[in-house]
């Protein structure tokens, strides 16, 4: 081989080291300028009067959250107070989290602890499940709702969203608490069972501490996804004061965009809250369960 | 041989590197000359910082600080790509998607030479290391052997200045990896490429490699030829890394007495040479002495016995095969002798046994390095 | 043996009430659609309907069908013409683009505390719960209020090149649509194929660096290559939750037009799965919308029965497995 200049081989270095930072500029770096600009208006608008070039706050202010302490009008018209709201909203995120955690808790332990006829094609079908796109269904459950009687009912239409978000979200939670349990070695129960412990107390003073994180993560998971669950609601609940955030803020944008935008963001960072400390919380248990099962 | 030729002997010179890791020191201060076409071993216990030292000759780590010249360039900023260095892994890293022919032709589609070219080279590439056979293989269908001669190809076909070797044997089962060591050595011989080769295995190091470089936590210990290495350990660590089994190294302290000297334990006391009890006197009365055990003789029937002679306790006794390893207790003091296997002996038994006094290391307790 | 029963149905009872739950958010919706889809279902019989369903008080009747095959609903074509376009054009950003931000992210960049900023960042518009994401991009595309035009401005783009409404004007709208939902998309490819590239042995890519591959080339001979896996599933997995989904397009167009989504026809962001469900809830053509969605159905049970056979069940497990 024809030995290249130091020098030359210096430079051909130093000229491929420049093409790949380019390469991580144009492709990571600048998209992602409009994600950041985003956040940062969404952050200073809410705190600020008019924001100049979108993310400096002119002047401080806290008028954008006057919905905390006042109702919000529009014209003549009176939108429900944000507290109510808030409280649908919890309801439908806890409804949901606890029915999750519950069923997927049983048959996550059931599909990972047990042996019985039918438990492959049992798991092939909760993946199959899981890969199938729910939102194509809502017509047909729109109509099973009204069949049990729970349709322009209020509160009760709430109860019957939760069912269904708990619905479909349990065969991805039943996977990720069956993942759990997969993970505790049999020799651990055995070893409890040896000790004298009855099959009941090894499932509680064992098993159960170690699948705690996984429920946890479960519950968290399935609270967000609640949280944020906005078609069921926007779909199914027709009357103002059963609205849950998502759905408040949507119809709040058509009013109030061009108008007020400092208290729609202070309204989105509001909302935002739970989904913030969550992930901050809990980031690396939650990306777990993004890989393991995501729809988008 | 013709197309690998080792034309081009590259030497390479570790000019004081560094490598830190956050806050571990991975590798310090370490100076080392590796002539053109030596074989050199780097020698230490995992986690000695001799695969780091590998990795950045091969440009895949930087050096925090120091250089590294291949033949008076430097190279320290150079990727690997521009180093033209080649590298068996410990774990081989043949590519599983490509076949064996595509595996080592890597390097030279890399390189742009021309197809038939290639063609040409892998072929005798495969031929020198007998896996013309394998070539349509995927790397998944190979037993570990071949893999190391893939990985080996791989490595060769590009012509590399510096070969450079990660424990290439240590995923090998004990027959082959003495098949392998003679044809590794026979190679570089005939190739008479630079190499490094990085082992934790002081066998495959004495007998593979011009000279070795003794490594721990990160620090050069010692850096010799196999038998200097061996005869003169420049330090404790050295004395009981090299050699099996291993040196005894028993604790005690100089005392003189009407101008003899003595080496004295708790347990027992051993008179030392003039000369050397003056010279190490002068230095320490703390110490460490070492003696091989192939270098203590037992005396069988009061035969040959001196006044310089020690009595001890059979503790245990290990047959070897060729020989027998005794275990010697002295008031606690365990000392292990290698012994031709005519002797009989059992558990409990007084024996007597003299040490070769021209075989004698003496180190300093605190630094821990050779006095003599 | 009541004891070997009671050990044959243990396993059953405690799946039953999982059971119990697909059953009534899966199975029976999934049934009922293809029922409604052979029905005429509308807002002024639907009363009765409720009462009948099942019995053959109801008249099945292919008409819906007839509709959507015969080009008796104008609509339907351009709305088939603007689906294909969406899911091809954001499964490339999925499945292509992220790809090249993962191996960008993930081995490119070399710095960890870098990376890991960049990974959130993109991360981020999937955490975020959607409405607020959509009230962000109405924001940034405002014309007057928000900064996409500025920045498209800075850059040198001429005044006539900027629209007036990015969520209005064709075909500004439909790339904005790909924009929004890109994304969101990015960071699932992204997360499946970090997890992979993470896990490719260290000593594969310092073999190819040492074999005297550049950066690039590693991307391109060895990371990809060892990607095969991840790229289909992530490319499968995508495919079909495009093919249904409409939530992102239903909020920003919906609320940022202070019209409704039906204002997404006109804009030409109109999918398959959004002009179903503005049949059923804006013109409560029930029977209509869900052989509309019937056909996703279809498509969608046989993706996934494809996706079976492809992959395997084990892979579908486990996208992120890079085989070694």
């Amino acid at each position: 081989m024809m030995r290249v200049g130091i020098r030359k081989r210096k430079t051909r270095a130093l000229l491929r080291r420049i093409a790949v930072i380019a390469v991580v500029l144009l492709i990571a770096v600048i998209p992602a300028i409009p994600i950041w600009l985003m956040y940062g208006w969404i952050i200073s608008q809410s705190f600020s009067g008019r924001v100049i070039l979108g993310i400096l706050p002119s002047k401080l202010t806290i008028e954008n959250w006057r919905f905390l302490w006042s109702p919000i009008t529009m014209g003549e018209k009176e939108y429900p107070n944000i507290w109510p709201i808030t409280l649908n909203t919890l309801f439908l995120a806890l409804g949901v989290a606890g029915l999750v955690v519950l069923v997927s808790s049983l048959s996550g332990y059931a599909l990972s602890r047990m042996d019985f006829k039918g438990r492959t094609g049992m798991m092939q079908f909760i993946i199959a499940l899981h890969a199938f796109p729910s939102v194509i269904l809502l017509i047909a459950l729109f109509v099973i709702l009204n069949k049990l009687g729970l349709y322009g009912k209020g509160f009760m239409t709430l109860v019957g969203i939760i069912l269904i978000k708990a619905g479909l979200e349990i065969p991805m939670a039943t996977w990720i608490i069956k993942g759990f349990f997969d993970s505790i070695p049999w020799d651990l129960e055995w070893a409890a069972l040896v000790d004298g412990c009855s099959r009941w107390r090894a499932w509680r003073s064992i098993i159960l501490p170690l699948v705690l994180p996984g429920i946890g993560a479960v519950s968290i998971f399935s609270f967000l996804s609640g949280w944020s669950e906005f078609l069921l609601v926007f779909t199914y609940v027709a009357q103002e004061e059963y609205y849950t955030l998502p759905v408040m803020i949507y119809h709040m944008i058509g009013e109030f965009i061009h108008i007020d935008w400092g208290m729609l963001a202070a309204l989105g960072l509001f909302y935002a809250i739970p989904t913030i400390i969550f992930f901050s919380v809990s980031q690396k248990v939650l990306l777990k369960i993004y890989v393991g099962g995501v729809k988008g | 041989m013709v197309v690998l030729r080792g034309e081009i002997l590259v030497r390479v010179l570790l000019d004081n590197i560094s490598k830190f890791f956050g806050k571990v020191k991975a590798v310090s201060d370490l100076n080392l000359e590796i002539k053109d076409g030596e074989f050199v071993a780097f020698l230490g216990p995992s986690g000695c910082g001799k695969t780091t030292t590998l990795l950045m000759i091969a440009g895949i780590y930087k050096p925090s600080k120091g250089r590294i010249l291949f033949d008076d360039e430097d190279v320290t900023d150079l990727p690997p790509k521009d180093r033209n260095v080649g590298m068996v892994f410990q774990s081989y890293a043949l590519y599983p998607h490509m076949t064996v022919y595509d595996n080592i032709a890597f390097p030279l589609k890399l390189k742009k030479v021309p197809k038939q070219e290639i063609d040409r080279k892998v072929k005798e590439v495969a031929k020198l290391l007998q896996i013309d056979e394998l070539l349509d293989r995927k790397p998944a269908q190979l037993s570990g052997g071949q893999r190391q001669r893939v990985a080996l190809g791989r490595a060769l076909v590009k012509e590399p200045d510096v070969l450079l070797l990660d424990e290439p044997l240590s995923n090998l089962d004990a027959k082959l990896r003495i098949l392998m060591r003679a044809e590794i050595k026979r190679l570089q011989r005939e190739l008479r490429i630079t190499t490094i080769y990085v082992t934790h295995d002081q066998v495959e190091a004495m007998s593979m490699a011009d000279r070795i470089a003794v490594m721990n936590k990160g620090r050069l210990q010692q850096y010799a030829d196999p038998q200097t290495l061996y005869n003169k350990p420049a330090n404790l660590f050295v004395a009981g890394f090299i050699g099996s089994p291993p040196m005894n190294l028993i604790e005690g302290s100089i005392t003189e007495r009407n101008g003899s000297y003595y080496f004295e334990t708790h347990s027992f006391k051993y008179a030392l040479p003039r000369d050397i009890g003056s010279l190490v006197a002068s230095k320490t009365s703390e110490v460490i002495l070492g003696v091989r055990p192939e270098d203590i003789r037992v005396i069988i029937d009061g035969r040959g016995s001196s006044d310089s002679a020690i009595i001890g306790t059979v503790y245990v006794v290990e047959p070897l095969g060729r020989d027998l390893l005794i275990n010697v207790k002295i008031n606690g003091v365990l000392i292990k002798i290698l012994a031709p296997t005519d002797i009989r002996l059992e558990s409990g038994q007084k024996i007597m046994f003299t040490i070769n006094r021209a075989k004698l290391h003496i180190f300093d307790k605190k630094t821990g390095e050779a006095i003599i | 043996m009541p004891r070997g029963l009671s050990k044959k149905m243990l396993p059953w009872l405690f799946l039953a009430p999982m059971l119990l739950m697909i059953t009534l958010a899966w199975i029976a919706p999934l049934v009922l659609t293809v029922y409604l889809g052979f029905t005429d279902l509308k807002i002024n019989n639907f009363l009765a309907f409720i009462q009948d369903f099942f019995t053959d008080k109801v008249k099945l009747t292919l008409d819906n069908f007839r509709k959507i095959f015969y080009a008796e609903d104008p609509y339907v074509s351009e709305t088939f013409k603007v689906t294909v376009f969406y899911v091809v054009s954001v499964l490339s950003v999925n499945a292509v683009y992220a790809l090249i931000l993962s191996i960008a992210i993930a081995y490119f960049v070399k710095n960890e505390i870098l990376s890991m900023i960049l990974r959130v960042t993109w991360l981020l518009p999937r955490i975020t719960p959607g409405i607020i994401y959509a009230l962000m991009w109405i924001w940034f595309i405002d014309p007057r209020y928000g900064l996409l035009n500025d920045m498209l401005r800075l850059m040198g783009a001429p005044e006539d090149w900027l629209p007036d409404s990015w969520l209005l004007r064709k075909p500004y709208s439909q790339v904005l649509m790909v924009m929004i939902n890109g994304y969101v998309g990015a960071s699932f490819g992204m997360i499946v194929y970090t997890a992979a590239i993470k896990s490719i042995p260290p000593d594969l890519i310092n073999a190819a660096l040492v074999d005297g591959a550049s950066e690039f080339q590693v991307a391109r001979r060895i990371i990809i290559p060892l990607l095969k896996w991840p790229i289909l599933f992530v490319t499968a997995w995508q495919t079909l939750s495009l093919l249904s989904s409409y939530e992102y397009i239903l909020m920003v167009w919906g609320a940022g037009s202070g019209q409704g989504y039906g204002i997404a026809r006109s804009a030409g962001v109109m999918v398959w799965s959004l002009y179903s469900y503005a049949k059923a809830f804006a013109e409560y053509l029930y029977g209509y919308a869900s052989a509309l969605s019937l056909i996703l159905v279809v498509i969608g049970l046989v993706l996934i029965i494809l996706y079976f056979r492809i992959f395997g069940f084990k892979r579908l497990m486990e996208p992120s497995k890079v085989e070694v």
